[in-house]
Parts: structure tokens; sequence; C-alpha cells
């Protein structure tokens, strides 16, 4: 089995990030990461290897630096890896990153001599949270797409995938090739053992550029365009409700509740 | 922070950091309670190849340097000392094999660590501490065979270890140049655990009393020749203390770690008490205590890297960090006030895992002695 993961390098999403003086994220100095949901897809994906054999692929798109995040997959289960140099792509949004993952596909394939069976995608990236790039990379291929799922497994020649919704799960079987969208499953990503760690800084990451993958110019125009940023606002102090008795201090709060049209 | 790691060393300092911080610092605090051997949390750090960093690479080790292999220690010791020994002890275990044993022994050893085992070495005795020599376990020749008896004592990994190295009087008669050792598996008919100590701090490590009761081992188990076990004892702790040094020192990193947090965020007469210069010059004091130790562990691991001698470099680092980790281990205490006395904070423990630097892989008394002797020599 052929299975390809996608990976971003997003800051490390455990620091507080605000806005620098020119209004953009002040990310200097902040480690720089394999998105989380990202990282539960490779872990699935190397489960499912594991139980079916095969072989996974990482592909990022980013600058050089993003070859960090990529080398950490190579420690977790990847044996295989690719950069997309965003170099001369300019700005990009869900919709033109989804476009240039999809050329990128063919372009693994033809290097590797061997198509893909499922591309797996974390459902989101912790830095810009759309949700879209599997989805729209799905389409750009011509594939199923299933988005959210917390568990996989082969059937009948395609998979079988839980996908988590607000209610509960819903059961979801497709043919393959599809692209998937993983959501934190129950377990958490493996660590890398110190000879896994040492053995993925050998392997080299080949370096893709946009001239390779053939991308068409009026493609890669995004169609979102950041207009401004904001930090959230400030958590505004609570009430604090302190009556003599217990029953007083309830019924004042249920008096705010109602007040405020909570109920 | 002393230590120069290429980009290699680096990133597994990062993975060892981010294991650390998630499965074994606040992990850590429920067993220092209950004094039980955290299995699940050791068992992880074996499958990460945590417990076989100074197996050399021809042997299947990873094969990374010494100042690495310290950098990695501290992170351990700064997490839990007591993991970090557990680690450490292991490691200590498989010296004298690589000093003396043949490559049988050695492939045997490392195996045994790689595959996610433990090593015990066992020297110490009830009446034979700072003074091994005296020691009363006996090693007596039948045939081809050893057939030790005796108790150890003190012993990290005693009921967990795969393999144990034991020191025993082959010739009462002949003192320091009588005492052989032997590398004997775990199993091994007559060879038990005894007594686990209740300890006052690295709690999360195992202790035990090693007992030898007509342990029958064939002669090739013995580490070098009959009569050298003395000498490979010694060349394995003078090497071996250089990385109490790093565990010490990682002790120590926490304990600033936890008073600048602290410092920061306790407000008193209306500003953090960091504020004021009576906190800053502690803490500023600890810092120094605990880099100027950092630097003399990674000389001594340099000069062991050089192939040069390191005898006194390795006593100094081992002495001068177990004696600062403990002073920086109260001024953490002292600046966290109440709260540092309290067992809600994390600083009590600290100076309770940091009593021990001073005291094992030979007291910081007979590191002065190594320490005068080497500058005074003979006289």
């Amino acid at each position: 089995m052929e299975i390809l993961v996608c990976v971003k390098q997003v800051p490390d999403d455990s620091v507080k990030i605000g806005l620098n003086s020119s209004g953009q994220p002040a990310v200097d100095g902040v480690t720089m990461v394999a998105n989380a949901f990202d990282t539960y897809a490779l872990e699935m994906a190397a489960r499912l290897k594991e139980a079916n054999e095969g072989t996974i692929t990482v592909v990022a798109v980013g600058p050089e630096k993003a070859k960090d995040a990529l080398k950490s997959c190579l420690a977790v289960g990847a044996s295989k890896a690719y950069l997309v140099s965003e170099e001369g792509l300019g700005d990009m949004d869900s919709l033109t990153t989804g476009y240039v993952l999809s050329k990128a596909v063919a372009k693994i394939e033809e290097l590797n001599g061997a198509k893909f069976d499922i591309v797996f995608c974390g459902k989101e990236s912790t830095d810009c949270t759309t949700g879209m790039v599997g989805p729209v990379l799905a389409e750009r291929l011509g594939v199923g797409c299933v988005t959210g799922i917390v568990d996989i497994s082969i059937k009948d020649g395609g998979i079988s995938v839980k996908q988590e919704t607000e209610d509960g799960y819903n059961v979801v079987e497709t043919a393959l090739p599809a692209v998937v969208t993983v959501n934190k499953p129950e377990y958490d990503p493996r660590y890398p053992t110190m000879k896994s760690k040492m053995a993925a800084r050998k392997i080299p990451i080949d370096t893709i550029t946009a001239a390779d993958l053939g991308v068409e110019a009026d493609k890669t125009v995004p169609a979102v365009k950041v207009t401004g940023l904001s930090e959230p606002p400030k958590k505004q102090a609570g009430v604090k409700i302190n009556e003599k008795t217990f029953e007083d201090t309830m019924a004042k709060a249920m008096e705010i509740l109602k007040e405020a049209k909570v109920f | 922070m002393g230590y120069i790691l290429n980009d290699e060393g680096k990133d597994l300092l990062a993975t060892v950091k981010e294991f650390c911080e998630n499965e074994v610092k606040e992990q850590c605090k429920a067993y220092d309670v209950s004094g039980e051997w955290p299995k699940e949390i050791y068992d992880k750090a074996m499958e990460m190849g945590l417990g076989s960093l100074e197996v050399p690479e021809e042997y299947g080790g990873i094969g990374i340097d010494r100042v690495t292999i310290s950098a990695l220690y501290e992170e351990m010791a700064k997490a839990d000392a007591g993991f970090y020994t557990t680690i450490a002890a292991s490691n200590l275990g498989l010296k004298p094999v690589l000093i003396a044993g043949t490559e049988e022994q050695k492939q045997w050893a490392c195996d045994i660590l790689v595959n996610g085992g433990y090593g015990a070495f066992c020297l110490t005795e009830p009446m034979a501490g700072s003074d091994p020599a005296s020691c009363k376990t006996t090693a007596v020749k039948d045939g081809d065979e050893y057939v030790l008896n005796g108790r150890k004592c003190f012993i990290t990994n005693g009921a967990v270890a795969g393999f144990y190295v034991v020191t025993a009087a082959t010739d009462k008669a002949l003192g320091n140049k009588g005492i052989s050792a032997f590398l004997i598996p775990a199993g091994t008919p007559g060879l038990s655990a005894g007594n686990e100590e209740n300890k006052m701090g690295i709690r999360t490590s195992n202790t035990t009393d090693v007992v030898l009761e007509d342990v029958r081992v064939p002669a090739g188990a013995m580490l070098g020749k009959e009569g050298e076990g003395f000498k490979v004892a010694m060349k394995t702790l003078d090497m071996a203390r250089t990385f109490v040094g790093c565990g010490a020192v990682g002790v120590a990193q926490r304990c600033v770690d936890e008073a600048i947090a602290y410092a920061k965020q306790r407000v008193t007469f209306g500003k953090p008490i960091g504020k004021f210069e009576a906190i800053q010059f502690m803490i500023a004091d600890m810092e120094i205590k605990t880099e100027t130790a950092r630097q003399m562990v990674v000389h001594s691991l340099t000069l062991m890297d050089k192939g040069l001698d390191y005898n006194k470099e390795s006593a100094i680092a081992k002495c001068y960090s177990g004696d600062i980790a403990v002073e920086v281990a109260l001024d953490a205490i002292q600046i966290l006030g109440g709260y540092g006395y309290s067992r809600e904070y994390p600083v009590e423990k600290l100076l309770r895992d940091a009593k021990i630097f001073q005291i094992y892989e030979g007291t910081n008394q007979i590191q002065r002695i190594v320490i005068s002797r080497a500058v005074m020599g003979k006289f």
C-alpha cells in the first residue's frame, strides 16, 4: 500500500503568539514543528502500514526550514520525504495549497513509479485552521474524501473509517484511492527512537520546485485576501457572586444567566 | 548552556526533552510518594532507546559522543533524578564490561541494554562502602567454575537488572589485588534481590541488596583476569563519576528553573519577588554554581573523549556538582519560602533527590581524597 501524508510546518501551538508591531503574528524565535493534526495523520498511517505493509511518503509545501518537520516524520514511520519549495508561489490559501499539493501528488507518483492508494492530511492546521486543504486536494485529484476521521482499516479493497461528528461517529466506507483528513484519535503519536531519529537525519529530502510541478500561474492566485489580523479580545473580568447564603448565590447566578438570555 | 552540540545532538536533546516533559516530570511525582518503580514509564523510555545511550556503535548502540550523552542525562535528571539514576546506573554496570570484558561479554551485555534491559554494578557491601577492598563476598574456584557467596547492598537496579557485575574476593590474603569481577546473568541460581531500600530521594529508582548464595558461574564469567577486579572497579568509578556530575547538574538546573518561575509570579510588597535584588542575587548565584558545575562535567568528558587523563577532573565534576546541587536546592526552597517546604511544590523533592549526589558512586569525602592525592602526590 502506497500512502502519502501531507505535512505543514507550523509555529509550536503550545506557545501563545500575539501580533508584532507591523501587525503580523510574532513568530520569530518560536520553534517550528509539524502540525499536530498531521502528526496524528502520520501515526494513523504508520499503524495502517504496519498492519498491511506498504510505504509512507511525506510531503510539505514550505520554505527550506520545513525539512525539519519532514525529518521528524521520517523518524516515526515515513520512509521518503519531499519538500515542495514555496518559492515563486506567492501567498497561498487553502485553494492554491490544495492545487499545488495535487500537482505534487502526480509528480511524486511519477518519481516513485507508483500511485498513492491513500492520501492522509491533518483535519486542519493549528495556525490557519481552515480545514479545507484535504477536501480541495481530493477535488483536484478527482477522488473521494472523508474528513475528521479517528480510525481507519482496510475493507474489501477499500477503506472503512470512523468519522467523528458532533453527535458521535459515522462509519464510512469508500473505494481507493481516497483522501482522508484526520482528527485526534484515541492514541498519541509515537515518540521516535534514538536510532530512528539518527537514521532519519541520513535520509535525503528532495526539493521539488513549482517549475518541476508545472503549476499554472492562474491557479496559484489566492481567492482569499487577508485584509487584516487582530488578536482575540482580552477575556473580560467575570462577575463575582457572593451572596450571604448558597441559595441566594445560586438564585443570583440564575437571574444573571436569564438576563443574558443564556436560556 | 555548556554543551556545544551538533545538529544531531540538538535533535536528540529536543526529543528527550519532549519525552521527559510529557511522560516523566509530572508522572514521577506520584511515584515519589509511593516509592513504586514506574515500570510503564521505563518501558516507554527503553522503547525509545534511552537506556543504551552509552553502548558503542560497534555493539549496536547509536554511537554518540559523551558530551551529547551527558546533555541527554541532564535532561532526564531535570525531569526526575530517580529516572536518570536508573538509566545511568544501568550504564554504570556496562562500563566494567567495556573496560575488561571479552568481545563476547561486551556484545552480550550491550544486547541486554539495547533490547531494553538493565545492568547493575555490585560493589558496595554492608561493611565495605568507601573501602571496597574490604569486601566479604568470596568467589572460590571449583574446577572450571567459581562459587560466589556474600551480600551486596545499595545496588541500583538490584531487582530489575538483566546482568550483574559483581566484585568478590578470590584471594583475601592479597587485599585489593585479591578481588575479581564477574559478569553474571539475572536468573542465575543463588543470585537474588534482597531488601529494597526505602529511600529519602530518587524514589523512582530501584535500590536493593543483591544476595549471592552458592552462585555457580563458569570461569569465563570473570571480567579480565583474576585479581584485577578492584582495578576494573576503580576505572569504572573514575569514568562514571562525571556522569553522576551531569545528573546533579540536571537537579540543580531544575532548581534554578523552578525558582525563576516562582520569583516571576509571586507578588510581595506590590511586585514580583524576582524584582528584588535579594532574590536576583540568589538566582544569579544558583546559576553561577550550576553553569560552572556543567562546564566541569563537559571538561572532564572532553578529556575522556581525547584519551587524556581525567581522574582528578572526574572527581571534581562529581564532587562539585553534588555539593552545589544540594546548595542550589536549599536556595530554591528558600526562594519559595513556606511553599518550598511544602510537598505541594516541587522543590522539596529536589533537595531530597540532590542529597544522593554527595553520597553515591564515591562519597564527596572520597572524591576529595582522589583530588588531593592527584595534586599533592604521595609524600
